[in-house]
């Protein structure tokens, strides 16, 4: 409990020591790292407790940056009050969506999701009238906090940054729930789960809808970010780009969730020399992890620690991440 | 009373009948052993009662309640609880949280209530020492005790066990009966147990039914099966195709 205080407290340090240092432009960037970091920590929910391969995350980041944008811009609604519909609405459509789809398993399920992702790119391009077709939404109003605007590179990480916080804790606490054991058990062994008293079906669905809410609030974060959707903003592309990062990071851990978003949004702009070259060098560098470090970077971080461990008797081993209370 | 009774239940895959017309009936605090052959249907009749499966004739009720067509996890909370034939652990949790997954099938407790409740199952069952580790590290008889310690968590009225002892050493299995003695003595609970090991079976059921290709061939007391020419049949095979061989 306190390892994870301390963890949250070195986060905002760190962002908050960041934001006050870094150029304009790594500011931007950090800004679209956190926005990821909201999705991805969602993201976690589905597929790092629940075990679902989820590639239509990016649809549901969507369908909140749209709901978000079309409130705000066509019907005055401030951000903040639009967000509300944006966020509960997602889920609402996670949980409708998730109850046909989620019978299915595996890479049936991947595909699946993965069509879900183009099919609402598909009605984002063409229901022109709603959604401004490939032209997309523009001039969404940004959010101000009592009356201070939030405009600018700066302002908008400090808002970034606490949302991160807030939904970070709120995973941390659902991770060590009944709830979250129920999701971890479903991914570990589905019969086994139902056999201690699991509802199977609605875990997985709520573990669907609990990553399309973070996903719908990353969208908002999105929208009010940039000022302007389209559907590219949300193509299936993004939802690879989302798993890419929670498994580059560590998948079932929230600290992976946000190391991997910040790593994925920067590695790009750190490897420029590559030039076109750029994406190979992805595609190897996610092999070697997938092979060498399948627990990704916070699964390896741990595994350093643990020689020290070893000197101890088995039993008085201290437990790993998953044994804490 | 009876908390247990599944009746007329057969389940047909395809041209193979698996099971045919079984009924079964557990008394309250009864100790059952279903015994048979390989391939007798002992497993599939689990799958039936624990909603695994679903029958293909037959209804079961659960304390009084018709359970035929209620899911695993509705059944579960009814009261109905299983351990599987090689031990189903939740790998990525460690001890304490895979018993406290099991504790979480009681309403209503909080957080802390549940681990207090895992805490005290495992030190009833002689692994409280185990609690923090995480289950790849146990040994495949700790794995065994600690699956059925999470099934008792979860407060079973009729407690299913698929072939326990299974894999154990003879130390093991002689522990593995002297905690399912401290369990009936400590808890009102009936035991259904599918075992091949004989020796087991006798010293702790109090009714035996044995299944022969699907179909119940008997049923009574250790003694009066142990004599039995039908299950002497079964186990032997008949005196002439034993001699025809």
């Amino acid at each position: 409990m306190a390892l994870r205080a301390l963890a949250l407290a070195a986060f905002l340090a760190i962002g908050f020591a960041l934001s006050l240092s870094v150029s304009e432009y790594s500011l931007r960037l950090l800004n679209l790292a956190a926005i990821s970091a909201t999705a991805v920590i969602g993201l976690n929910f589905a597929f790092g407790y629940a075990g679902l391969i989820s590639l239509g995350h990016s649809a549901f980041m969507g369908l909140g940056a749209y709901i978000l944008a079309i409130l705000t811009t066509q019907a005055g609604w401030s951000p903040w009050l639009a967000a509300l519909p944006a966020i509960l609405g997602t889920g609402l459509a996670a949980i409708l969506i998730g109850v046909p789809l989620l019978r299915l398993k595996g890479h049936y399920l991947a595909l699946a999701t993965l069509g879900l992702n183009v099919s609402f790119g598909i009605v984002a391009a063409n229901w022109i009238e709603v959604t401004g077709g490939t032209n997309g939404i523009s001039k969404i109003p940004g959010v101000s906090v009592l009356g201070h605007s939030l405009e600018g590179e700066r302002p908008f990480l400090w808002l970034a940054l606490v949302v991160i916080a807030v939904l970070a804790v709120a995973a941390s606490l659902i991770q060590r729930s009944r709830y979250g054991r129920a999701m971890m058990a479903v991914r570990d062994d589905e019969t086994a789960a139902a056999m201690t008293g699991i509802n199977v079906t609605a875990t997985k669905v709520a573990a669907f809808a609990l990553s399309a809410v973070y996903a719908a609030v990353a969208g908002c974060l999105f929208a009010a970010h940039v000022h302007f959707i389209s559907p590219d903003d949300f193509n299936f592309a993004h939802s690879i780009t989302f798993l890419s990062m929670l498994i580059v990071g560590g998948e079932g851990t929230i600290a992976g969730a946000i190391i991997g978003a910040v790593l994925l949004t920067f590695l790009p702009e750190w490897l420029r020399v590559l030039g076109e070259s750029y994406l190979a060098f992805f595609g190897l560098m996610m092999l070697a992890i997938l092979i060498f470090m399948p627990t990704g970077i916070v699964g390896l971080l741990s595994r350093l620690r643990r020689p020290a461990r070893s000197e101890a008797p088995a039993a008085l081993v201290a437990p790993g991440e998953g044994a804490r209370p | 009373m009876t908390i247990l009774r599944a009746q007329g239940i057969s389940k047909r895959y395809g041209g193979l009948l698996a099971l045919s017309e079984v009924d079964v009936t557990v008394e309250d605090n009864e100790f059952v052993a279903l015994i048979g052959p390989n391939g007798a249907g002992k497993s599939t009749l689990l799958n039936v009662l624990t909603g695994l499966a679903s029958p293909t004739t037959g209804t079961i009720e659960l304390a009084g309640q018709p359970v035929t067509k209620a899911s695993t996890h509705a059944r579960i909370r009814a009261g109905l609880g299983r351990t599987f034939q090689h031990g189903r652990l939740f790998d990525r949790l460690s001890v304490l949280e895979n018993v406290m997954v099991g504790a979480a099938n009681r309403p209503g407790r909080s957080e802390a209530q549940l681990e207090a409740a895992a805490r005290e199952s495992l030190a009833r069952m002689g692994l409280a020492h185990l609690a923090p580790l995480p289950v790849s590290s146990l040994t495949y008889g700790n794995r065994r005790m600690v699956e059925l310690t999470r099934a008792l968590a979860g407060g079973p009225r009729v407690l299913l066990l698929d072939e326990p002892a299974a894999g154990l050493n003879s130390g093991e299995v002689e522990d593995l009966m002297a905690r399912l003695r401290a369990i009936r003595a400590e808890h009102r609970l009936a035991v259904v147990l599918i075992e091949h090991n004989m020796g087991m079976v006798m010293r702790l059921a109090e009714r035996i039914a044995v299944l022969n290709f699907g179909r119940k061939i008997a049923e009574g007391t250790p003694a009066a099966i142990q004599t039995d020419p039908a299950v002497l049949e079964a186990y032997l095979g008949s005196g002439s195709s034993y001699a025809a061989r």
